[in-house]
């Protein structure tokens, strides 16, 4: 990598105070970000519509050119060598588009001829591609017959199909079926294992919380947060106990016995309390034993974990649009 | 993504690559973008018949209404037919030029631009398909339009008539193409359709289209002299009417070659702001 | 009845006004059309047994004010296809507005956008020289018989799109309309068109109109044409209209 000669530590994507500010009214789009992406590393973007996300990823496939500020992809200059770059990234944008009229298998070749593939490499690669993503039998079939996964699973294939060192994924499972959100998480997971940076924005956090090593949130196009989806969680603060009482009368006495296990607070109801504990699930018997021992009734109990959503909360002022959206 | 039983290498440069020159056109993909254009013409039906009913009832039409009109002096033959055909088949060839805008209007806003220009091919590349593409589509209206011509009187021209109409009509699909291709960059929409086609058209009809020059109104002359269609057109015209001289077909050449090469720059540099 | 027709024919109005991308073409392609006729062409009123007339664009003139009519017909036809497509008509007939107060809404809309576009060409006309050999009175004339005759075209518009109920049916008639002007005396006098067409235009009504229309501007107040163009706008308004009343009936038997 070109980054070695400089002395800097192997990173796939790094960017220094990247910015996009459009002329007309010169609002910015992105405002100064600093990325240090490492090879091999899932790297999760976060944020709202309009944050800036999109735009930074155009700014990293070579789609769009930065006003200021510099972005190496793989190794290579986004403004000086954007050739360099594009041949060794995979892209898979939000809106896939895909001809409708051509089949899987023609969109597969078309794109290796354009990735310039070696002609003997076409066929079986494209082959394989299709399998992989479990669209072997459908490869023949026009892409207009293929269901909103069939066409994201095709566009990952297209994005692999010249075996790319650094993949952009953006909002790749936006509007998916659990089954399929599933499969795509674990090709991303072992596209992981088998060393592939993947750069993947997402507006679920569940998604990130999933995947990625490391998390960005990007806020009004700049990084607020950065660490790995644990730091940022405990960042914002340990998980509690939540807990329903039969009896709102037992308030008092509950509170007083849950402090041999965690901090307990009122909660919003006149039966409820919230235990701050360490772990969680750890505490959870040592605390159901200490209010039975004291003859409390219990009507139900649950841990409840700091969310990127807190975090995101936290850091930026609002929740993120679309969590309550996440299929489960 | 079923589990995977094949284990594939993990990082580039196990698959074997061709040489993809920089800033060269590469003649696969070129091929493959091709295809790919033509792909759409032959599995929608009926996407051909736009380019050969207007022009043929354009073709028709100006026949039965102003077909008397060579007699007066100066048309060069007594076929009306004769004398328009040529335009006919620029309005097919411009219409089937500006459609490569409009599709491209239509790709920019779906995002397939994108996903061209993310591949290392070049804009040069990705021009040259779109531009060949047109070429080669306007083959199909053109034997049609001919036999529809050739049915109701029109000359048959001599071998190097129909080699030099084939010529010209494609070439003049292609530069259309290209023109649209600038509108489709610069307006990133199909919204752009309408100007791509009424700017074509209106060039091909503000030329010397229903008359020689000689009897043009003098503000529709001094128009029609500043038009390199003019010249393009005559060169088509002397297959049908008159004789092929090498002076006439030297500038329809000149014509499409110098309208052509603006059309390619501009269109590269509309790729270039596109990146903006 | 007389109200909710008008309400809906302002509705009409008001959208068509809305939709530039529509109202454009009306006065665009109409004018490219007659510019290149009048600028290619004008030489053709040496040829013998022309009128004698020396404005070729005064000449020109009908032709280019029927084709935008005509347009404007079909576009009528392409709106109310789209209302039919998204479900705004079903909305209509399930309202307590009276049937034909469907169509003769419309009829009033294009009725007034005919005006509209008929001294468009009028005034257009008389800036690039043409000249009015009937004076006012014949502007008056031209802008009346012009009106009518949109709504003539809007009729048949509206008939075919209560059959067709798809807008792209309804835009694929297109060619049909240049069909229709090429077979009629629109562009050319009626004598100097080649066979067939000569006599195929004595029985097109499109003849009857355009001329109805143009000797009061080429020729001045001559009678006989400016009768004929008038009973036979009123022939084809009759016609267009009890088709399309016919369509709007069938079309709600079919919705039933």
């Amino acid at each position: 990598m070109a980054l070695d000669c400089l002395g800097v530590p192997p990173h796939a994507i790094v960017t220094t105070g990247l910015e996009k500010r459009y002329p007309r009214g010169g609002t910015y789009a992105v405002r100064g970000v600093d990325l240090a992406v490492e090879e091999g590393e899932v790297y999760g973007f976060l944020g709202p519509n309009g944050a800036g996300k999109s735009t930074t990823v155009r700014l990293l496939v070579t789609l769009l050119r930065p006003t200021a500020g510099t972005a190496f992809v793989a190794g290579h200059d986004v403004v000086k060598d954007p050739a360099a770059v594009r041949a060794s990234i995979g892209v898979a944008l939000q809106d896939a588009a895909i001809d409708p009229l051509m089949t899987g298998r023609e969109l597969l070749r078309l794109q290796s001829v354009l990735h310039g593939l070696g002609r003997r490499e076409v066929g079986p690669r494209s082959d394989l591609l299709l399998d992989r993503v479990g669209l072997a039998e459908a490869g023949d079939k026009r892409v207009g017959e293929y269901s909103g996964g069939m066409r994201r699973r095709l566009d990952l294939a297209m994005a692999l199909i010249h075996e790319p060192s650094v993949l952009f994924l953006d909002e790749p499972t936006t509007g998916l079926d659990p089954s399929s959100r599933l499969l795509l998480w674990n090709e991303v997971r072992r596209l992981r294992d088998q060393g592939t940076t993947v750069f993947l924005t997402t507006q679920y956090l569940e998604e990130a919380d999933q995947l990625a090593d490391r998390v960005g949130i990007i806020s009004g196009g700049s990084i607020v947060a950065e660490d790995t989806p644990e730091a940022l969680k405990a960042e914002v603060g340990r998980p509690h106990v939540h807990v329903s009482l039969a009896d709102p009368a037992d308030l008092a006495r509950a509170l007083e016995v849950a402090a041999s296990v965690g901090r307990p607070t009122p909660g919003v109801t006149l039966e409820c309390l919230d235990v701050s504990v360490e772990d969680g699930a750890r505490e959870l018997p040592a605390l159901v034993r200490v209010l039975d021992d004291a003859g409390i009734a219990v009507a139900g109990m649950s841990v409840v974990r700091p969310t990127l959503d807190d975090v995101f909360l936290q850091k930026t002022g609002e929740h993120l649009a679309d969590t309550d959206e996440v299929p489960a | 993504m079923q589990p995977d039983p094949v284990t594939s290498p993990a990082s580039s440069g196990a698959i074997e690559h061709r040489r993809m020159r920089r800033g060269v056109v590469d003649l696969p993909a070129v091929r493959a973008l091709v295809v790919r254009g033509l792909n759409e013409l032959l599995r929608v039906p009926g996407a051909a018949i736009p380019g050969i009913v207007s022009p043929a009832i354009f073709l028709l039409g100006l026949t039965l209404v102003f077909g008397k009109a060579t007699q007066i002096p100066g048309y060069g033959t007594q076929s009306f037919l004769a004398f328009v055909l040529p335009v006919a088949l620029l309005q097919s060839a411009g219409f089937t030029g500006g459609a490569t805008g409009v599709n491209l209007g239509r790709d920019i806003e779906q995002g397939w631009l994108d996903r061209l220009l993310l591949s290392p091919a070049g804009r040069g590349t990705i021009l040259t398909g779109l531009v060949l593409s047109a070429a080669l589509r306007v083959l199909i209206p053109l034997p049609a339009l001919l036999i529809i011509a050739f049915a109701v009187g029109a000359p048959i021209p001599s071998f190097i008539g129909f080699v030099l109409t084939i010529v010209f009509v494609t070439a003049f699909a292609a530069v259309a193409a290209t023109w649209s291709s600038v509108l489709a960059l610069k307006f990133r929409s199909q919204q752009a359709s309408p100007l791509m086609q009424s700017t074509i058209l209106s060039s091909i009809l503000f030329s010397a289209s229903y008359a020689p020059l000689s009897l043009l109104q003098p503000w529709m002359k001094a128009i029609a002299e500043h038009n390199p269609v003019t010249l393009i057109l005559e060169g088509m015209r002397q297959c049908y009417v008159g004789s092929i001289t090498w002076e006439v077909t030297w500038h329809a050449f000149a014509a499409l070659g110098g309208t052509g090469l603006v059309f390619v720059l501009l269109a590269l540099r509309g790729f270039g702001r596109y990146e903006r | 009845m007389i109200a909710p027709s008008l309400a809906l024919g302002l509705r009409a109005i008001r959208l068509t006004l809305r939709r530039p991308q529509f109202l454009i073409p009306l006065f665009l392609m109409p004018s490219i059309f007659l510019a290149v006729n009048t600028g290619g062409l004008a030489a053709t009123t040496r040829l013998p047994g022309f009128p004698p007339t020396t404005n070729f664009l005064s000449f020109q003139l009908p032709a280019a004010m029927v084709q935008s009519l005509m347009l404007s017909g079909l576009q009528a036809g392409i709106a109310v296809a789209l209302e039919i497509e998204s479900g705004f008509f079903d909305r209509l007939i399930t309202a307590p507005v009276p049937r034909l107060a469907i169509v003769a809404g419309r009829l009033i809309a294009a009725a007034a956008l005919g005006a509209i576009q008929v001294a468009f060409f009028v005034v257009g006309g008389l800036l690039f020289g043409a000249q009015i050999a009937g004076g006012i009175l014949g502007v008056l004339l031209v802008i009346v018989l012009g009106s009518l005759a949109a709504t003539a075209f809007a009729a048949i518009g509206m008939a075919i799109a209560f059959r067709a109920r798809q807008a792209s049916v309804v835009q694929g008639m297109f060619p049909f309309v240049f069909a229709v002007l090429y077979l009629s005396s629109a562009f050319f006098p009626r004598k100097l068109l080649s066979s067939p067409a000569d006599s195929i235009s004595a029985l097109n009504p499109l003849s009857y109109i355009a001329d109805g229309l143009r000797t009061p501007i080429a020729f001045g107040l001559h009678g006989a044409p400016i009768v004929e163009g008038f009973a036979v706008t009123f022939g084809v308004i009759a016609v267009a209209s009890l088709l399309a009343v016919a369509g709007l009936r069938w079309r709600l038997a079919d919705a039933a």
